[in-house]
């Protein structure tokens, strides 16, 4: 253990972009509607992978390294669609995943809300062609607050696009 | 005996061709005149999927097979041959109001219950389904079903050019982005009938790539034991991979950087100091992990994989080196000259593949220093004038051996299959099973860490 600590010590602050932390708090002061100051300081997110390469995925994951610390926003992904407020919705949405994805929108609790990631839920950006195993598009198919684009986006600018979202919530 | 490393049908004329490929006598063809076609399943396990794959893309019964279930056309998905010239691509098809059943393999008996996790699981991963036979905490039998992100790749390449496939073929996997691009580079050098040479840039880029998957995994599989510190340490290294990935590519992930000139050799300097900081972060990472007893009591003994099992089903990649096979596609005098040497461990459990990794990560540190003094100026192909033919090409990606097949006709495709190492490593997981409860499972599924975006293709 003594190891590790020393590490730490040596290692010190590593997390970056410490400026996302005075946007939130700022955002939390600004927001009218009691729903978007509660959910400015505590977002759960439900992610689900409707047929992307798993590069988004990959990015999410990197959102809790050290670097990005994005817990420390009180923003956090969630085990169940049923503790969710978000749903993350990422890939091109394949006919076999389609029905799955309705039903874990189905699962969550009001308010919800969707946001897509990546360039694949679209159909104009993605990569890949309308085929008979995509169902595509998947704000004809659930109602979409947000989206973040990029193939994939950042880790950063999936921060920078969640604290957008909530900027845009006292809009709705 | 003979490894098979694919299988799959293709149209020829209005004939149906089925093609073999193993590692000793090649591409074997035949022309199927029945409905059905012969099954491998007897000799090679792992030709149950991709018999199951050409049921679904042709239409054709399986014989003699013990597994003759749909692979990618699920409940709700009509009957179609999408593989099948007479098919189009684009064409809409509806959701049927008939499902029809999948029907798991289980186990059954008194006491014994079933556990179906997923296609949506408890965390950032993709979707797959796991089917459990359970008595009690022990898994009797592990049934996996994917198909899920099924997108039709095959068909969407079919009457493209070789060039235009580069921005789709980078984005089939994320995790081997890289490896499936070099695939494909190869696949047009041979059908530019240029002599395939090694090539340092790409070398360099598919360490890299295998640097970002391999800390990843050593921080995930930790973690999957609940210890979580290993997780923010080697995310750090995962992240600082990913960056020099951007610094070369402009992508994190080497999204269509083969082919296009990035000047390596302007940018030695840069990769210098990640390697120097890698080699002593992994070092101490090392040092510090081999040191945890907690952490080693849930990673040795667990997922066992005998190097019987792993020869008999056709393993690749890191879980054949894990259980003791001498395979990988990057034993050759070219990578042995900067350093290359073939890692294994004997083990095949998860410790095994824990250490592996490890010692892949220095041995890919030490590769990408060497080449890096013989990275000269990057010669970008011209050409454009393809010949019609047949071509296979290997590279090994950060998972295993990655295999493509390509025929060319007028200068078009007119079948590619891609053999991800994954599609054949899946098959053996349930193999690492039954010795271990349901709660090892995550652990045993990172440790291989297969990709189900290009099982599904």
């Amino acid at each position: 253990m003594i190891k590790f600590w020393k590490k730490r010590i040596q290692n010190k602050l590593l997390t970056e972009h410490l400026t996302h932390d005075k946007t939130l708090s700022t955002l939390q002061k600004e927001l009218k509607s009691s729903i978007a100051k509660q959910f400015a300081s505590s977002l759960n997110i439900r992610m689900v992978d409707s047929g992307s390469c798993n590069a988004c995925e990959s990015e999410c994951n990197a959102l809790s390294n050290p670097y990005y610390n994005l817990e420390r926003l009180g923003i956090q992904f969630v085990a169940s669609p049923r503790h969710a407020d978000v749903l993350l919705v990422s890939g091109v949405n394949t006919f076999n995943m389609h029905p799955h994805l309705l039903d874990a929108y189905a699962q969550m609790p009001s308010p919800k809300y969707v946001i897509t990631i990546g360039d694949c839920p679209l159909t104009e950006t993605s990569v890949y062609e309308d085929s008979f195993a995509i169902v595509g598009d998947v704000a004809k198919h659930l109602p979409v607050a947000h989206h973040i684009s990029g193939c994939p986006p950042s880790p950063d600018e999936i921060i920078v696009g969640l604290l957008e979202f909530l900027k845009g919530l006292d809009k709705s | 005996m003979d490894r098979l490393l694919a299988r799959f049908a293709q149209e020829v004329d209005t004939a149906v061709e089925i093609v073999t490929i193993y590692e000793k006598a090649g591409i074997q063809k035949e022309l199927v005149d029945e409905e059905y076609f012969l099954s491998l399943q007897s000799t090679h396990p792992s030709s149950a999927w991709f018999e199951r794959k050409i049921h679904d893309d042709f239409g054709l019964k399986i014989a003699k097979g013990y597994d003759n279930r749909p692979f990618w056309q699920h409940e709700t998905m009509p009957s179609i041959t999408a593989m099948k010239k007479s098919f189009q691509a684009t064409s809409q098809i509806e959701r049927s109001t008939t499902p029809q059943p999948y029907r798991y393999k289980t186990i059954k008996g008194e006491g014994v219950f079933q556990v179906s996790v997923g296609p949506i699981h408890a965390g950032i991963i993709e979707p797959g389904h796991f089917h459990f036979s359970q008595a009690g905490e022990q898994i009797l039998h592990l049934d996996i079903r994917h198909g899920y992100k099924y997108r039709g790749i095959e068909k969407m390449c079919e009457g493209k050019s070789l060039d235009a496939l580069f921005p789709l073929l980078s984005r089939v996997s994320g995790n081997e982005s890289i490896a499936y691009q070099i695939a494909l580079y190869q696949l047009k050098e041979q059908a530019l009938k240029k002599e395939i040479t090694p090539n340092l840039t790409h070398a360099i880029l598919l360490e890299l790539e295998r640097l970002v998957h391999h800390c990843t995994d050593i921080g995930f599989i930790p973690n999957d034991a609940g210890f979580g510190a290993a997780l923010s340490m080697a995310s750090l290294l995962a992240e600082e991979s990913k960056r020099i990935l951007f610094t070369l590519t402009q992508s994190r992930f080497g999204f269509e950087s083969i082919g296009k000139d990035i000047a390596l050799q302007h940018k030695k300097n840069e990769l210098q100091t990640y390697i120097d900081k890698m080699n002593s972060e992994i070092q101490w990472f090392e040092n510090w992990i081999m040191d945890i007893p907690s952490l080693w009591d849930r990673l040795d003994t667990t997922g066992i994989l005998t190097a019987k099992q792993a020869l008999l089903y056709d393993t690749v990649g890191v879980v054949a080196r894990a259980s003791g096979l001498k395979l990988d596609r990057r034993d050759s005098s070219f990578y042995r000259h900067y350093g290359y040497a073939l890692q294994r461990e004997k083990k095949g459990d998860v410790a095994a593949r824990f250490i592996l990794r490890i010692k892949e990560i220095k041995n890919s540190l030490k590769i990408i220093e060497n080449m890096l003094n013989d990275v000269t100026e990057y010669q970008i192909i011209e050409e454009k004038t393809y010949h019609d033919g047949e071509y296979l090409s290997y590279v090994e990606s950060s998972i295993g051996e990655l295999m493509m097949y390509l025929k060319l006709k007028e200068g078009v495709v007119e079948r590619l299959f891609i053999r991800d190492p994954s599609f054949i490593n899946w098959q053996v997981l349930h193999l690492m099973m039954p010795r271990d409860i349901i709660a090892d499972f995550p652990l045993i599924n990172k440790s291989c860490d297969l990709s189900y975006a290009g099982a599904d293709l």
